[in-house]
């Protein structure tokens, strides 16, 4: 059981290194302490930039794109995202990529994405109507 | 750790073997399920139908574990969220909002409020709530034409 906890801890950690080079490697834009929030939710620092958020969401569309498409097994429509609240996206994006939020194709979406990605993709899809 | 290593074990065997008992006999275990339906909180069988109006009611009533209705949060319809970081449920799709609140039911989703908020719900909650704000106009929208 040790042994197998610590390769766990281990991969974990490694699996980490390339998420915090890419943090680290991130626009030099933001100021990464700065929390703008209009409300109480703990949410981003980095401003999104729409056009840029358009760009990144043309994969999106296979599943979120498409009216009543849906998830199988078990079976229930992909969300509509397009209008939600930027911080509600903001934060689920980044559970997604946590792993506290749980789902294989969105985990595997957002493992890709930076923290600046994440603020883009959430001001494009906000500000839909 | 050897006791654990042998109650999973042990798990694993039970839950193959019920699996498998499940698999040979599914005629009886549905006739099984169709009776206790009734009294049951949740079925593996999937959602009842849900019906509009007893999710409006249920909506608009606090729940004993926040305090809070859906609407206190999420506002009128579901579409004017108190805080900024929770979802518009107005118009969103049933079915995914339905099991939204399954995965906080069980837990395999998380949030302070929700968690706590859907422990307690039915099936049958469940799917009247998703029937309520599913049947509301919607600020929400696919991703069809938006590139």
């Amino acid at each position: 059981m040790r042994p197998l906890t610590i390769a766990a801890c281990f991969a974990l950690g490694l699996a980490a290194l390339p998420a915090l080079a890419q943090d680290a490697a991130g626009p030099t834009t933001s100021t990464p302490e700065a929390v703008t929030t209009t409300d109480s939710a703990p949410v981003t620092s980095v401003e999104g930039n729409a056009d840029r958020g358009r760009a990144l969401t043309y994969t999106c569309q296979g599943c979120h794109g498409v009216e009543g498409y849906k998830n199988a097994y078990p079976n229930y429509h992909v969300p509509k995202i397009g209008g939600q609240s930027l911080p509600y996206l903001v934060n689920a994006l980044n559970d997604y990529r946590s792993g506290a939020r749980k789902h294989p194709t969105m985990q595997a979406q957002a493992q890709g994405f930076s923290e600046q990605d994440i603020a883009d993709i959430a001001v494009f899809l906000s500000n839909l109507k | 750790m050897t006791n654990s290593r042998l109650r999973t074990a042990a798990l694993a065997i039970a839950l193959l073997g019920s699996a498998a008992l499940a698999a040979c006999s599914s005629d009886t275990a549905e006739t099984a399920h169709a009776d206790a339906g009734h009294a049951a909180r949740s079925s593996s069988a999937g959602l009842p139908s849900g019906h509009v109006a007893a999710g409006e009611q249920l909506a608009m009533t606090k729940g004993a574990a926040t305090g809070q209705s859906c609407i206190d949060c999420h506002g009128a319809d579901g579409n004017a969220p108190i805080d900024a970081s929770y979802p518009k449920l107005g118009g969103q799709y049933g079915s995914y909002l339905a099991r939204a609140l399954q995965m906080y039911r069980d837990g395999s989703r998380e949030h302070a409020l929700m968690s706590s908020q859907a422990r307690g719900l039915t099936d049958q909650q469940i799917a009247d709530l998703a029937a309520y704000f599913g049947s509301r106009d919607s600020e929400l929208s696919t991703l069809q034409g938006a590139h």
